[in-house]
């Protein structure tokens, strides 16, 4: 009895040093995370700009009926999904193809390995900006170089159908890495019996790859698919700086549609709305996402 | 008693803040003329003991760095530098301060300005909030050895039975365009071209149309604020606009900004370029350029596009005692003149005449008459706004994706639009 006693106290006093240790990073967690989302969706039912800062005008769902009817809203949320999409499909399927076979290597994997890291330790600002400059048609290095193998200037951001790929392009050089880091920590981390025991019984490379690597990889692919994901559809800076959304509305992605309405617009009512918007959409899409590869294990 | 201790304290540390050596802050671009002013500031120091901390970043960055800072009670800059275009919006939201009485109490003579400019970057309604800082007002920057050429104007003359002189009209301008834009490898696409766009969506597609705009003798609105740029004379500019990207520019300059574009004239590839009158400083340096000595300026024949930045004290501003001393001195005739020989554009009229500048810069009396001759682009409260819708139709239409007058009947739309919120249409 008294044995009981002692545990049941233990526990809770446990519980007790929990929530003291947590509570300074609950604390900051709601004061940076949970604030601001919370203003933003007050901020979204107001007529509210920096004209006029103040909440004293309440006009329930007007900024978001009048966001959803603003001019290129459809477009810029489709070109935000192609790009989420192309950005996504494409760095996994690299980022997995390296991962293995950085996997398969033992020398110099940590020259490898910090080659690879560079991109992702520049600055989206600076990426843009010196692939700007690489990508000039009339001065840039990459015409430059193609046209010593006989190919014409590529018009890389003012051609509508090239501009979008090019983005993709500039993206996926800058964030690939991100990919294969997380995919190859997952990789190394896998256990060796099984592919012993498949070798025994005369399994292929490929059957290997399929029947062990894919199934226990799952959580890892799921957890970096998902942060991508989240990451891909806050992408601004490229756009802002290669392209300004264009040529015409091509890369118009929807992060900088909100952007205008909040600095050039000055309407940070509206503004609210759209991110409110947007955070709905990915809040669903990875709660669908979550429950689909869940499903799949 | 609590506050009684408190408020001493507070005049004890403001006390001796004050005796320190002072610091004022200010957000500027990163402009030629910026560069000008920095290498004064020592006098400055010497002259006030009040230090200048100047945060120069680029123009894209700093409509969205400054209109939080003004919006907010207490901002961190003591002064800052206004786009012509942002002038409206900022006075509106009430975000500068009146600089009527200091003006006043110092006895500065205001009359020194070019009346173009005073109106421009200086008064609203009758009311100084700024000081007229540079101007960039948009002319051709062309290259006069070729327009000087004997055998080139030998063959204007045989090819359009006119000489090959400095245009008078859009229609010379356009004519010199197809005359200088040469396919030397006769692939069908020219490699000397007669001129360079800056057809980027935003901004910059939208200050050099303006040109255009003006050169087929469109204007912007009418006296009520009704759009007119969407008649006759904007869809001509659309078209001609498009026609100059694809036959007589390079590839790609749908996408350029000033400074790709600028590139591509610098390095002598391009007999003319619609732009900024600052850049020509650029183009006879010999660290930027390789025309120098043969790059020269005219005026656009319908008017270029008026332009200019002027110095103001936000009402956020901490120090507006020190930021004016500051204001004071850097449009002191001794710093204007200086900034001006160092390659500045600047906005007082006698500084365009004056010897010893013309002597070192030949090109300042026809700057002065750049000016005088520049048209308005419409300025109010949603201009930004305004800048980036028409942005975004002129680049749909010169990408091929949208007809010049449907583009231009909704951006016109949405300029009624907001000069309707704006108060402006009666």
């Amino acid at each position: 009895m008294t044995l009981i006693l002692t545990r049941d106290r233990l526990q809770r006093d446990d519980h007790r040093f929990g929530w003291v240790m947590t509570l300074p990073g609950l604390l900051a967690l709601s004061l940076i995370v949970l604030f601001p989302l919370l203003f933003t969706i007050f901020t979204s039912l107001f007529d509210y700009t920096l004209l006029h800062r103040r909440h004293d005008t309440f006009i329930g769902l007007e900024n978001y009926r009048e966001a959803i009817f603003a001019n290129y809203f459809a477009e810029s949320l489709w070109v935000t999904v192609k790009f989420v999409t192309a950005v996504v499909i494409l760095e996994f399927l690299l980022g997995f193809t390296v991962a293995l076979m950085l996997n398969n290597i033992t020398r110099f994997k940590d020259i490898y390995y910090l080659i690879l890291l560079m991109p992702l330790l520049i600055n989206p600002v600076v990426v843009a900006l010196i692939w700007r400059m690489f990508l000039h048609p009339e001065l840039g290095i990459v015409n430059y170089l193609l046209s010593l193998v006989g190919i014409g200037p590529v018009n890389w951001l003012g051609d509508v159908r090239i501009a979008f790929w090019t983005v993709v392009l500039v993206d996926i050089w800058h964030q690939v890495s991100f990919m294969i880091v997380l995919l190859l920590a997952g990789l190394s981390a896998l256990p060796r019996e099984p592919y012993e025991a498949a070798r025994m019984d005369g399994a292929s490379t490929l059957q290997a790859f399929v029947h062990i690597t894919l199934p226990l990889m799952r959580p890892v692919i799921m957890v970096t698919l998902l942060i991508r994901l989240i990451f891909a559809v806050k992408t601004f800076d490229l756009v802002f700086i290669m392209t300004r959304g264009g040529p015409g509305t091509s890369t118009d992605l929807i992060s900088y549609f909100i952007y205008r309405s909040a600095f050039f617009g000055l309407n940070i009512g509206q503004a609210s709305a759209i991110s409110v918007l947007l955070l709905v959409i990915v809040l669903v899409l990875t709660a669908y996402l979550y429950r689909y590869m869940r499903s799949l294990a | 008693m609590k506050r009684l201790l408190l408020a001493a304290g507070l005049s004890l540390t403001l006390g001796s803040a004050s005796a320190q050596a002072q610091t004022i802050h200010i957000l500027m671009e990163t402009v030629p003329d910026t560069r000008y002013i920095q290498d004064l500031l020592p006098e400055f120091k010497a002259a006030t003991g009040i230090d200048v901390e100047m945060e120069a970043i680029s123009y894209i960055d700093m409509h969205s760095k400054l209109v939080p800072q003004l919006s907010s009670p207490s901002g961190s800059y003591d002064a800052i530098v206004v786009d012509f275009y942002w002038v409206a919006e900022f006075t509106q939201a009430g975000w500068l301060m009146p600089l009527d009485d200091l003006i006043k109490k110092d006895g500065l003579d205001t009359s020194v300005y070019l009346p173009a400019l005073m109106n421009l970057v200086g008064q609203v309604d009758g009311t100084t909030y700024m000081l007229p800082f540079y101007n960039y007002s948009m002319g051709i920057i062309y290259r006069k050895d070729l327009l000087n050429d004997p055998k080139a104007q030998a063959e204007f003359k045989a090819k359009y039975g006119a000489d090959l002189a400095l245009p008078q009209t859009w229609e010379d301008y356009a004519r010199q365009v197809e005359f200088f834009s040469r396919d030397e490898n006769g692939d069908g696409k020219p490699d000397f071209y007669g001129t360079v766009n800056q057809g980027q969506r935003g901004d910059c597609i939208c200050m050099q149309w303006s040109n255009y705009l003006y050169g087929q003798g469109g204007k912007y609105r009418d006296e009520n604020w009704k759009a007119t740029f969407n008649d006759e004379a904007g869809v001509k500019a659309v078209e001609a606009y498009r026609n100059d990207i694809a036959k007589h520019g390079p590839t790609g300059a749908e996408s350029f900004c000033f400074d790709e574009a600028a590139n591509v004239f610098g390095q002598g590839k391009a007999y003319s370029f619609v732009t900024f009158n600052i850049l020509l400083a650029g183009f006879n340096d010999p660290a930027s350029s390789q025309v120098v000595g043969n790059a020269d300026i005219t005026s656009n024949p319908g008017g270029g596009l008026n332009g200019g930045w002027g110095w103001a004290i936000p009402n956020s501003s901490p120090n507006k005692e020190a930021a004016w001393t500051f204001l004071k001195w850097v449009e002191s005739k001794d710093v204007v003149k200086k900034r001006t020989l160092a390659g500045g554009a600047p906005t007082q009229a006698w500084v365009f005449d004056d010897p010893e500048v013309v002597a070192k810069r030949p090109e300042m009396p026809r700057l002065k008459d750049l000016v005088a001759t520049a048209q308005e682009f419409p300025t109010f409260t949603y201009t930004v706004e305004f800048v980036e819708v028409l942005g975004r139709e002129l680049n749909l239409a010169v990408t091929g994706q949208k007809d010049a007058k449907e583009a231009l009947d909704l951006a016109a739309a949405e300029f009624d639009k907001l000069t309707q919120k704006a108060g402006l249409q009666k």
